[in-house]
């Protein structure tokens, strides 16, 4: 298992912490473009993903990149994750991993 | 201040006099009796004292110490008897007038011989004929058993003064006996008679014993003011009464002696009961009589039933929401008999399986049936039934219970309005399933590995957890066993059944025979999680979910197409998948040594959403500074 290069579980509110470094993180889709993708982080903000999504595009999709700004991330592996998914679970994921329990990550 | 009491109040009660309310002084109390609480007072009206029994429903009084030595009290209510040639006053009724006195006067204690009424009496049958009003009374000892042969002493209650010479013709006193109320019989009553309906009547029974034969029946009375007691005859006394009692009608019944009540078969609130003898009256009262009630219940609510105790006797009524048939049951004596499951509810939101055994399945059972299978829901109240705890709780019928299908009384009227008024509608808990606590919402959690840490299932009732864990091995010998496809009442009768002659099954429960038989799951199974691993057991619905087909599809696969590839796929391919485990843990006696029992009662496939929030609850939960997410 390659452990180089570990992605920050983020949200929308946590993805200023992390801008320049890999990140991941999980959107519910709202628009789907030739280049990008539009879709609501698990805390509820618009967050901007640019590269070429998987088609067909489920609701949710798991972006695994590099954090642009606070609210783009520059994709590089994407991945399905169905039409229903848990989003208040992942994110208390999100803040575990980067607040109490953040010495069990990266 | 200075106190009278009643000038010669011991010679007039010695006397016969019965209505003089004297005002005594208790110089003493005794308790006597071996098997009952019995008090016995020393009373004295300042000169001569006299032994007095105080009957037991007046025993909270000495207990509480509303009266007690030195009490001035008021006989209010008693009676004259003579026992073992001793005059004893019976105290049915009496007021404490000052609860502590010092003694008054220069009472002569008994010395122990015949107190000074019994001067000159001619100690055989003879009468007095009574010129007096009918209130006085002749004693009459109760016999002591029933085999005996001795005549009651009766002596005369009013002593003539001495210059009356006991002459003339023998004549047999008539007056009838005082009524009293049923509370107040006690072996140490004189004279009595009661006026009571029959409330139930038991079957004539025959019995056998070293004596040699014999036979009894007992029937139940209840009188105006609501006590109850049990009566019961004897052989040749049955011959007497047996035609005579009808339940319902009122009868005047006297001259019966008073024993113990029989707890184990008597229900009654009574500790005595009546046993008639050769020379008992039972008269019956034609005039219908308002004044006593045609039955008495003490209904408890269904709700409280469920904390009842196992095998106690109570009173319930409800609506009665489903009847099943009646079926066949062999019981542990060889003997069959008919059962039958009914629901009841009431209005305490709760429900309650009532059983009905024998007779019981045949009258009420089949007419409940006749009126639930037409729409109707007839209410039933139940007296006596006994609680029973096998499955949750639930009521059995016995012996002595009796059914009342839409009885007249005003508990039945509200349970009809209750129901008619919403009551239909509401969904009521049944008390008589088997406690699986806890929903989803209160399941206790446990590792594998903490059931042994903690020692779970050695107490008297079994453990219910969670585990999740994963299935590692499943036993394929023996998975499942052939069962019995009949149906009783509602439920399938599933007792392993044997095989008789060639290609038939037999039930050794239901009595018969077949030739199909059901084959349902035994299966043995090993369980993993991050602690540890451990055996469980998994009857049909759990061996279905671990592994996905039915008991008898796997049969047919491994003995009948003998296709062991296809049966070793299947169940590797149930290995390893992780389950959320509902386990019912139990200590069980095999041969010598106590194994702890694990049973699988349901299988659940892992909800990660839930399980996940579970899992972050769990992580929170101990952090100093709880974040609200």
């Amino acid at each position: 298992m390659d452990t180089s290069s570990p992605a920050a579980f983020v949200n929308g509110g946590l993805l200023r912490m992390h801008v320049g470094r890999k990140v991941r993180t999980v959107i519910q889709v709202t628009r789907s473009d030739a280049g990008s993708v539009m879709g609501k982080s698990t805390d509820g903000c618009q967050l901007v993903v640019r590269g070429s999504p998987p088609a067909p595009l489920t609701s949710y999709v798991e972006v695994i990149g590099v954090a642009e700004n606070e609210n783009s991330i520059r994709a590089e592996l994407w991945t399905n994750f169905g039409d229903s998914f848990d989003a208040s679970n992942y994110d208390q994921l999100c803040q575990l991993a980067n607040g109490e329990l953040k010495h069990l990550f990266l | 201040m200075p106190v009278n009491l009643t000038c010669n109040a011991i010679a007039m009660m010695n006397s016969g006099d019965v209505n003089s309310k004297p005002l005594v002084q208790v110089v003493d109390i005794k308790l006597i009796g071996n098997s009952q609480e019995r008090y016995r007072f020393l009373l004295s009206d300042s000169e001569s004292t006299q032994h007095a029994m105080l009957a037991t429903q007046l025993n909270e009084q000495v207990r509480t110490g509303r009266v007690k030595k030195g009490s001035i009290i008021q006989l209010i209510d008693y009676i004259c008897s003579t026992v073992q040639n001793r005059r004893i006053i019976v105290v049915l009724n009496m007021e404490t007038i000052i609860p502590e006195y010092e003694i008054i006067g220069n009472p002569k204690l008994p010395t122990g011989s015949e107190p000074e009424a019994n001067k000159s009496m001619p100690n055989n049958n003879l009468l007095e004929p009574s010129t007096r009003s009918t209130n006085n009374r002749y004693s009459a000892p109760a016999p002591a058993n029933k085999a005996q042969s001795f005549q009651p002493t009766i002596q005369p209650a009013y002593q003539p003064p001495p210059n009356y010479k006991i002459q003339g013709p023998i004549m047999k006193n008539e007056a009838p006996a005082r009524i009293i109320p049923i509370a107040a019989l006690n072996p140490y009553q004189g004279r009595w008679a009661i006026k009571a309906r029959v409330t139930a009547k038991g079957d004539l029974r025959r019995y056998n014993n070293a004596r040699g034969d014999g036979k009894v029946f007992s029937f139940d009375l209840l009188d105006s003011d609501g006590g109850e007691i049990r009566v019961t005859c004897f052989n040749a006394v049955v011959d007497r009464f047996y035609n005579v009692i009808e339940v319902g009608k009122v009868y005047l019944i006297s001259k019966g002696s008073l024993k113990p009540a029989q707890k184990n078969f008597n229900h009654l609130k009574n500790e005595w009961e009546i046993f008639l003898e050769s020379n008992s009256t039972v008269e019956l009262c034609p005039d219908e009589d308002g004044s006593i009630p045609r039955q008495q219940f003490s209904f408890r609510p269904i709700t409280e039933i469920e904390s009842a105790e196992n095998n106690s006797i109570l009173d319930v009524i409800g609506i009665v929401i489903s009847v099943n048939p009646s079926v066949p049951i062999l019981r542990k004596n060889g003997m069959e008999t008919q059962r039958r499951i009914l629901n009841l509810k009431d209005a305490s939101g709760k429900s309650v399986e009532l059983t009905l055994w024998g007779d019981f399945c045949n009258k009420e059972g089949q007419k409940l049936q006749e009126m639930v299978d037409s729409g109707l829901f007839p209410v039933l109240a139940v007296k006596a039934g006994k609680v029973n705890d096998f499955n949750g709780k639930s009521i059995g019928t016995i012996s002595s219970t009796q059914l009342f299908i839409d009885p007249d009384c005003p508990e039945a009227q509200g349970l009809r309005a209750w129901f008619e008024s919403g009551g239909r509608n509401t969904a009521s808990i049944s008390i008589s399933k088997e406690l699986m606590p806890g929903g989803s919402k209160n399941e206790i959690r446990k590792t594998l590995t903490q059931i042994k840490d903690e020692g779970l299932g050695r107490s008297d009732k079994p453990d219910w957890v969670t585990a999740k864990a994963t299935v590692v091995f499943i036993k394929t010998d023996n998975f499942c066993y052939t069962a019995c496809p009949l149906m009783i009442g509602d439920r399938q009768c599933n007792k392993k059944v044997t095989q008789s002659g060639n290609k038939r099954w037999l039930c050794d429960r239901c009595n018969q025979e077949f030739e199909e038989c059901d084959y349902r799951y035994l299966l043995q199974v090993q369980i993993q999680d991050h602690t540890g691993l451990t055996w469980v057991t998994a009857f049909q619905e759990a061996g279905e979910e671990i592994l996905g087909c039915s008991a008898k599809e796997m049969y047919l696969l491994k003995y009948e197409l003998q296709d062991d590839t296809r049966f070793g796929e299947i169940i590797r391919s149930r290995l390893f998948h992780q389950y959320l485990f509902r386990l019912k843990i139990k200590e069980e006696l095999y041969g010598d040594e106590q194994r702890v029992k694990i049973t699988v009662v349901k299988v659940d496939k892992v909800n990660y959403s839930a399980e996940s929030r579970y899992l972050l609850d769990m992580v929170t939960k101990n952090f100093p500074n709880r974040k609200q997410f």
